[in-house]
C-alpha cells in the first residue's frame, strides 16, 4: 500500500470496513455548559452545527447523565471522538483496559473520526495527564507506527492522530514533525487530525515555517481539523484552547483550506468557555472563510 | 533503556520533581520547559480542587494547594482518566497531622468523593418490587442483595451538606459544618429518573443492617443487625419496612441465594 493509495473507511480494500457516520462541514467540541441549548427540545439539530466532537474519556465511565446527555446528542448529531490518554509515543505497554473503553465507547457511537495525539502521556505506569512531546527520530517513529497499526486492529478502525502543541524539541531530532506524520500515515496506515493553532503555537516555540509544515502533510490523509486559540507570551506560545481563534491562526487557516480543501473543522474551546452562541458565531466565520477560499482559487488546491 | 524510554524517565523525573537532568538532551537548552512543570501542577491541583471544593473552602486556597501538592506527590496519578486522581485522598488525609486535627477535612472529603463517584457511576436497573412475592418463604433467611452502583455508604461526624453545596456553587457558606452529637450513617446514590446524586442520613439499625448486606451478608445477617437496636418482637416488620425504602429508592438491583426452581411450578 503505498501514500497515494486512497482509501476511505468503509471502502472494500478497507481492512477497517465499519460503515462510517457521514462527516463534513463544521463542528463544535461538546462542552457541558452548553448541553441546554444544544438538546433544547423546542429545536431541532442546530442548522449552523453539523457535528460535535467529544473528549473520550469523560464517558469511559458507564452511566448518570454523561452517558444520557451524549446519547441524546447522538441522536441529532454525528460525533466525533478525540481522546487524550492514548500515550500513543509511550515506552510503557499499551493499556488494553483502555483501549477496551475506548473501543466500547467507538462501537457504540461509530465516531466518523476517532482521533488522538501524537505524544505521550506518562511513564513507568504513571499519568501526567499532558501531550508530552516524542523524540522526532527514526527509533520513535518505528515504535509509534507499531503500536498505531496495534491500536487500529484492536479498535477494528483506522485512528487519526493530531500535531500538539510543543514547547521543547529535543537535541537527537532527526526529521521534521511534518516528515514525522507524513511517514507515520505510510507506515501505520492511519489519518491525521490537522491542529491549525497547534502548527502556529509550534512555529513560533521553534522557529519554522508554518506554511511548510501545511505543505509538507500529505492531503489525502488529513481527515479533520481544530481550530482554538493561544497565549502569546512575546517569546513563545502557550496553547490554551481559553480564547478565540487569532487572526494569525484564521490566515493559516485559509492556507489550509487552499491545499486541503473541504476538511470538516472544528473550534476547540477548553476554557473560559463562552455562551453557546458565541461559539456558533465564531464557527460562522471558519464557513465563511472556507467558502471564501475555495470560491477564490478552486483550481489551485492539491485534492 | 532506548533513546525514547530514556527521554521519557527524564522527562517525567523533571515534571515530578524538577530533576534537571533533561535539560541537556533538549533543543536550545529548553527555554520553554517549564511550561510543561507549571502546566503539570496547575492541571491536577485544578482537578483536586474541582473534585474537593469543600474541603477547598475548609482549608482555603493556599493550604489547600500546598495539601493537595503533597498529596499529589504520595500518589502521582495513575489512572488514564483523571477524575480517578482523587481516590486515595479521603484515607491519605485521614493519616495526616492536619486530618487526624481536623476530622472535618476527612469527613468532607469522604462525602465528597461519594458525590463524585455516584454522579457516573454505571447504570443498572433497580429491582422492581413484585419480585419479593417471587421469594419462596424458605428462601428468605439466605437472601442476599447487589445494590446500585452508584450507591456509597458513610460514616460521617458532621453535618456538610450546606457547606458542601456552598462551596461547590462558589457562595460564601453560612456555618461552618457542625459536628453531631453522634457519628451517623449517610447514603449517597444517583436517582435513576432524574440521574441526581441524592444523599440522607440513614437510622442506627438501617446503617448497621445495610453495611451487612453490603459486606456480603443475608437476610437474617440484617435481621441480627435490626436486633442489635429493637426487640426481637418488632425485628421482622422493621425489616420489611426498610426494604421498602431501600427497593423504593432504587437501590436493590438484584437478588442471590436462592433459584427460582425451586417454586418454578
Ligand atoms: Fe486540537
Amino acid at each position: 500500500m503505498t501514500a497515494s493509495a486512497k482509501r476511505e473507511a468503509g471502502d472494500p480494500a478497507s481492512p477497517f470496513g465499519n460503515a462510517q457516520t457521514p462527516f463534513a462541514g463544521f463542528g463544535l467540541g461538546l462542552r457541558v455548559p452548553h448541553y441546554a441549548d444544544i438538546l433544547d427540545a423546542r429545536t431541532g439539530p442546530h442548522p449552523d452545527v453539523d457535528w460535535f466532537e467529544i473528549i473520550s474519556e469523560n464517558f469511559f465511565e458507564a452511566g448518570g447523565l454523561p452517558r444520557r446527555n451524549l446519547m441524546r446528542v447522538r441522536e441529532r448529531y454525528p460525533v466525533a471522538m478525540h481522546g487524550v490518554s492514548l500515550s500513543i509515543g509511550s515506552s510503557d505497554p499499551l493499556d488494553m483496559d483502555y483501549l477496551h473503553r475506548l473501543k466500547t465507547l467507538a462501537d457504540l457511537l461509530n465516531p466518523p473520526v476517532l482521533s488522538d495525539h501524537l505524544c505521550w502521556t506518562g511513564a513507568h505506569g504513571l499519568n501526567m495527564h499532558d501531550l508530552l512531546p516524542v523524540p522526532l527520530t527514526e527509533e520513535s517513529l518505528k515504535h509509534v507506527a507499531g503500536r498505531v497499526r496495534q491500536v487500529q486492529d484492536i479498535l477494528g478502525r483506522r485512528i487519526a492522530l493530531e500535531n500538539p502543541s510543543s514547547y521543547v524539541a529535543f537535541d537527537c531530532d532527526e526529521m521534521s514533525e511534518w516528515d514525522y506524520l507524513s511517514e507515520l500515515t505510510r507506515q501505520a496506515d492511519c489519518d491525521l487530525l490537522l491542529d491549525v493553532n497547534n502548527v502556529y503555537v509550534s512555529s513560533v516555540n521553534h522557529d519554522f515555517d508554518a506554511v511548510a509544515y501545511l505543505d509538507g502533510l500529505p492531503a489525502d490523509r488529513i481527515k479533520q481539523i481544530h481550530l482554538a486559540g493561544h497565549e502569546n507570551n512575546g517569546d513563545h506560545i502557550v496553547d490554551t484552547h481559553d480564547a478565540p481563534v487569532t487572526g494569525v491562526v484564521w490566515t493559516l487557516y485559509g492556507k489550509a483550506v487552499e491545499r486541503f480543501g473541504t476538511v470538516p473543522t472544528m473550534i476547540e474551546r477548553d476554557g473560559k468557555i463562552p455562551a453557546f452562541d458565541i461559539l456558533v458565531a465564531e464557527l460562522q466565520t471558519a464557513r465563511r472563510l472556507q467558502r471564501g477560499v475555495l470560491h477564490a482559487a478552486p483550481k489551485e488546491r492539491a485534492a | 533503556m532506548t533513546t525514547l524510554a530514556n527521554l521519557q524517565t527524564l522527562f517525567q523525573r523533571h515534571l515530578l520533581e524538577g530533576d534537571a537532568a533533561l535539560a541537556p538532551y533538549l533543543a536550545r537548552g529548553g527555554a520553554f520547559l517549564p511550561v510543561y512543570r507549571n502546566a503539570y501542577g496547575a492541571r491536577l491541583r485544578e482537578i483536586m480542587a474541582g473534585e474537593f471544593p469543600g474541603v477547598a473552602a475548609l482549608l482555603g486556597p493556599d493550604r489547600f494547594e500546598a495539601t493537595v501538592d503533597v498529596y499529589l506527590a504520595d500518589h502521582p496519578s495513575t489512572h488514564r482518566n483523571a477524575r480517578w486522581l482523587g481516590r486515595h485522598f479521603t484515607d491519605w488525609l485521614g493519616a495526616t497531622d492536619i486530618g487526624r486535627r481536623h476530622p472535618v477535612l476527612v469527613d468532607m472529603a469522604a462525602y465528597e468523593w461519594a458525590l463524585s463517584f455516584a454522579f457516573d457511576a454505571a447504570d443498572a436497573d433497580a429491582l422492581p418490587p413484585e419480585v419479593f412475592a417471587t421469594v419462596p418463604p424458605d428462601a428468605w433467611p439466605g437472601l442476599t442483595f447487589a445494590f446500585h452502583p452508584s450507591l456509597r455508604l458513610l460514616t460521617l461526624g458532621h453535618d456538610l451538606v450546606d457547606f458542601r453545596k456552598a462551596a461547590a456553587e462558589e457562595r460564601d457558606p453560612d456555618n461552618a459544618p457542625t459536628a453531631l452529637e453522634k457519628t451517623s450513617g449517610w447514603a449517597v446514590w444517583r436517582d435513576a429518573e432524574s440521574l441526581t446524586v441524592q444523599h440522607r442520613p440513614l437510622a442506627d439499625d438501617e446503617a448497621d443492617g445495610l453495611s451487612a448486606l453490603t459486606d456480603g451478608g443475608d437476610f437474617s445477617n440484617l435481621c441480627d443487625r435490626i436486633a442489635d437496636h429493637l426487640d426481637a418482637s418488632l425485628v421482622a416488620a422493621r425489616a420489611a419496612e426498610l426494604l421498602g425504602h431501600w427497593v423504593g429508592a432504587g437501590w436493590i438491583v438484584d437478588l442471590g441465594g436462592f433459584t427460582l426452581d425451586a417454586h418454578a411450578d
